[in-house]
């Protein structure tokens, strides 16, 4: 009896995607990447290897110099409005309108994203479900910590509910109680069928809940590995090695550790 | 999606801070302005009553044609509550006589020297200063700030137009500002109904047309505070400019305007051209004392060999003539010195137009001028005011001149009284008056000057023209800017 696998559609693709700025920096090199439906795929690297230009690409802020940038199978730079529908995002660093409440917050970018049908009680759900108390939902949001504005933030992904979710950088700064939640928060994401793409440092975090980690250098993808290859394997060695540019020594000394992996 | 962004933009601002204040500093301001000026107004009025019925009484109390003098005043008016202009520093009044050429004097700055330093707080002053700064602080991190607080990402991660979010971010920032100030605008009308200010149509049309081009100003200052926005990263960058760009506009470039037309197109100052009427005045004068001299020699001459009864029968026959012809050359050397007056005046004036081009042409390099020179234009406080009142002063003077010299002529002579010599009477001066008053109920009436509201509307229309002008054209650079903005 033949065992198949039948593949979800890809819901996030990045198809040889380069970006060249004017001053000639190189920020993408003809990447390839795809996010199915219920799948997350982490983006590892360094400062400047590329992640954060590719999401902006996915976002229309910025354009290809060539390559393909699709949402639900729609060109991201071409019609991007039409495009970002089926995406919601999550930044680094979640700053919303200080002067508005978290509730405000929530029925503004909520609706903005195209749903206007949700009641109080819907937004009080999200953000219980994000680990807010309910004392904060009427609290401004300058009051509140950068933990607090990043559950907000996903609150407003979650309401979204659109079938693909970018994110940046979302567990930086956080404390570990925090990003732990938004683990879990992301995982259950995941469970509900939602293509995530998401750019870290966090190579625990990435280990822990990628279905896919993409190792990123200078705007190259030279790495990518699935869950079961990562299996027993020290991801943060894996990752020093390519980001210390190391692939060329190991390359010739043909004992390194990456070198086993990619055999493997 | 417009609706959605014009709520969030104005939801924004009415919580901000800086609409309270706003909201606070427009109302007092505005409020006080409105009512000081209906007080500077009513006493204007009173003490322009006063003077008229002093005024009168005068004439009324001349007993001798060539005795009437004329004051006339210029009439306040109820506009200058919103727009001083340049009514404090034009005289208020001007003596009608043969021998003054028409000179608006005691202008009510040099009566209280105290507001000519610390000028008077008008409404115009309150938009073209305050307001254009509140337009600033509105608009200075519109589109940079919402970037650097990293709600324009979030906000963009979304299908939404950048032309639409920008036309709901201005409309929100356009209706937070001018809501807090047509709040007191409206109560201010209140105001001068409460105390009423006696305000014609034509008087109410131009206030209207007055907070609309007001309106259109701080719009101008709001489009601008979006464009810097619009075309820089950091809000403190963009506040440093916009700083920079209304301390030019608002305080450097009308005054250098001024300045540079000044030194390009030099006008004499008005005690020049009183010292070189003067020394006219003074040398026809002078010439026609030697004239007389001549021809009384002459007359003399004519005498000469004849016996001192044959002299007297002469004079007698002559001496009328003689004084007529005297007379008549008076006239002339009059007639010279006041064409001469005018003359210099004339020249002096259109030299001064000259200037005033220059000068309004080099300050319109900034749209505040355009405003300012709109504004006092609207309310008829504008920099004509004085000429205006000079001119129609001076053609009353020459009615008024021609009815005294009908009355004198009715009155048989020179001066109001009559002189009649002859050989059995001899002289006999009869001064026509005795001890009554004239009768001057037909004596020319002054009219003020009244512009009309399309007059009015039409000299502004220039200043309105371009003042919309560079607001659709910064309007425009804010969404060429904005499509382009890096969103990131």
């Amino acid at each position: 009896m033949q065992n198949t696998t039948i593949k979800a559609a890809p819901l996030l693709e990045a198809i040889n995607l380069s970006k060249v700025y004017e001053d000639g920096v190189k920020a993408l090199n003809a990447l390839n990447v795809t996010v199915r439906e219920g799948e997350i795929y982490a983006m590892l690297g360094g400062n400047g290897a590329g992640k954060t230009t590719t999401i902006n690409i996915f976002l229309d802020f910025i354009q290809p110099t060539s390559g393909q940038a699709l949402i639900h199978g729609v060109n991201a730079n071409e019609l991007p409005l039409e495009a970002k529908k089926h995406v919601a995002f999550v930044s680094e660093n979640v700053q919303l309108y200080p002067n508005f409440t978290a509730m405000q917050n929530l029925d503004f970018f909520v609706r903005l994203g195209g749903k206007s049908n949700y009641k109080r009680g819907d937004y009080e759900n999200a953000l219980i479900r994000v680990g807010l108390q309910s004392d904060a939902f009427d609290k401004k949001l300058k009051d509140f910590s950068k933990g607090m504005r990043q559950k907000c933030g996903i609150a407003i992904a979650i309401l979204k509910d659109a079938p693909a979710i970018l994110l940046d950088e979302p567990t930086s700064g956080l404390d570990p109680k925090a990003g732990k939640e938004f683990t879990r928060l992301i995982a259950e994401l995941r469970d509900e069928g939602k293509a995530i793409l998401m750019s870290t440092h966090d190579i625990f975090r990435a280990k822990e809940i990628a279905d896919f980690v993409g190792i990123l250098n200078n705007g190259e993808l030279v790495a990518e590995k699935t869950r079961a290859e990562l299996e027993g394997v020290n991801l943060e060695d894996l990752y020093v090695e390519y980001m210390a540019g190391y692939m060329d020594e190991v390359a010739e000394n043909g004992s390194s550790l990456a070198n086993n992996l990619s055999e493997a | 999606m417009f609706s959605l962004l014009l709520q969030k933009e104005l939801k924004n601002i009415i919580t901000s801070p800086k609409f309270t204040a706003t909201f606070l500093v427009c109302s007092v301001l505005i409020l006080i302005s409105v009512f000081v000026g209906i007080n500077e107004y009513e006493n204007a009025v009173a003490q322009y009553q006063a003077n008229q019925e002093i005024a009168r009484q005068d004439i009324a109390q001349a007993t001798s044609w060539g005795r009437v003098r004329n004051l006339l005043h210029r009439e306040p008016n109820p506009v200058q509550i919103f727009v001083s202009g340049v009514h404090f520093d034009v005289g208020r009044v001007s003596s009608i006589s043969d021998y003054n050429d028409v000179k608006l004097s005691r202008s009510p700055n040099s009566d209280e020297t105290l507001f000519a330093i610390f000028r008077v707080i008008d409404f115009a002053f309150i938009v073209q200063i305050v307001l254009s700064l509140f337009a600033i602080l509105f608009t200075y991190d519109a589109i940079n700030g919402e970037r650097e607080q990293g709600t324009l990402k979030l906000a963009f991660a979304n299908s939404v137009s950048r032309a639409q979010y920008l036309l709901a971010k201005f409309s929100g920032i356009w209706l937070g500002l001018i809501f807090p100030l047509l709040i007191p605008i409206l109560l201010s009308l209140l105001l001068l109904l409460a105390f009423n200010v006696p305000l014609t149509t034509g008087d109410w049309m131009s206030i209207v047309t007055l907070i609309g081009l007001s309106i259109l100003y701080i719009t101008f200052f709001m489009v601008i505070g979006i464009l810097v926005s619009a075309i820089t990263r950091s809000s403190s960058l963009s506040f440093l400019l916009l700083l920079v760009i209304w301390i030019g506009g608002v305080l450097i470039i009308p005054r250098l305007g001024v300045m540079a037309a000044g030194q390009l197109v030099p006008v004499e100052s008005v005690a020049q051209i009183e010292a070189k009427q003067e020394a006219f005045r003074k040398a026809r004068w002078d010439q026609y004392s030697a004239e007389l001299t001549n021809v009384w020699q002459e007359r003399e001459a004519q005498m000469n060999g004849m016996t001192e009864d044959e002299r007297r029968a002469f004079r007698d026959d002559n001496e009328w003539t003689w004084l007529e012809e005297d007379d008549a050359s008076r006239k002339l050397v009059q007639a010279d010195i006041i064409t001469n007056n005018r003359r210099l005046l004339e020249e002096a004036q259109n030299r001064k137009k000259v200037q005033e081009q220059l000068a309004f042409i080099i300050a319109r390099i900034s749209p505040v001028a355009s405003y300012q020179l709109a504004a006092m234009k609207i309310a008829g406080t504008d920099v004509e005011l004085k000429s205006r009142y000079e001119e129609s002063m001076r053609a009353y003077k020459d009615d008024f001149s021609e009815y005294i010299q009908q009355k004198e002529a009715e009155g048989g002579g020179h001066g109001g009284f009559n002189i009649t010599f002859d050989s059995e009477q001899g002289l006999n001066i009869d001064f026509g008056r005795n001890d009554q008053t004239l009768d001057t109920s037909d004596m020319p009436q002054y009219q003020t000057p009244e512009l009309s509201l399309s007059a009015t509307l039409g000299a502004s229309l220039f200043d309105f023209g371009f003042l919309g002008f560079v607001t659709v054209l910064a309007f425009g650079g804010s969404v060429f800017a904005f499509l382009r903005y890096d969103l990131r």
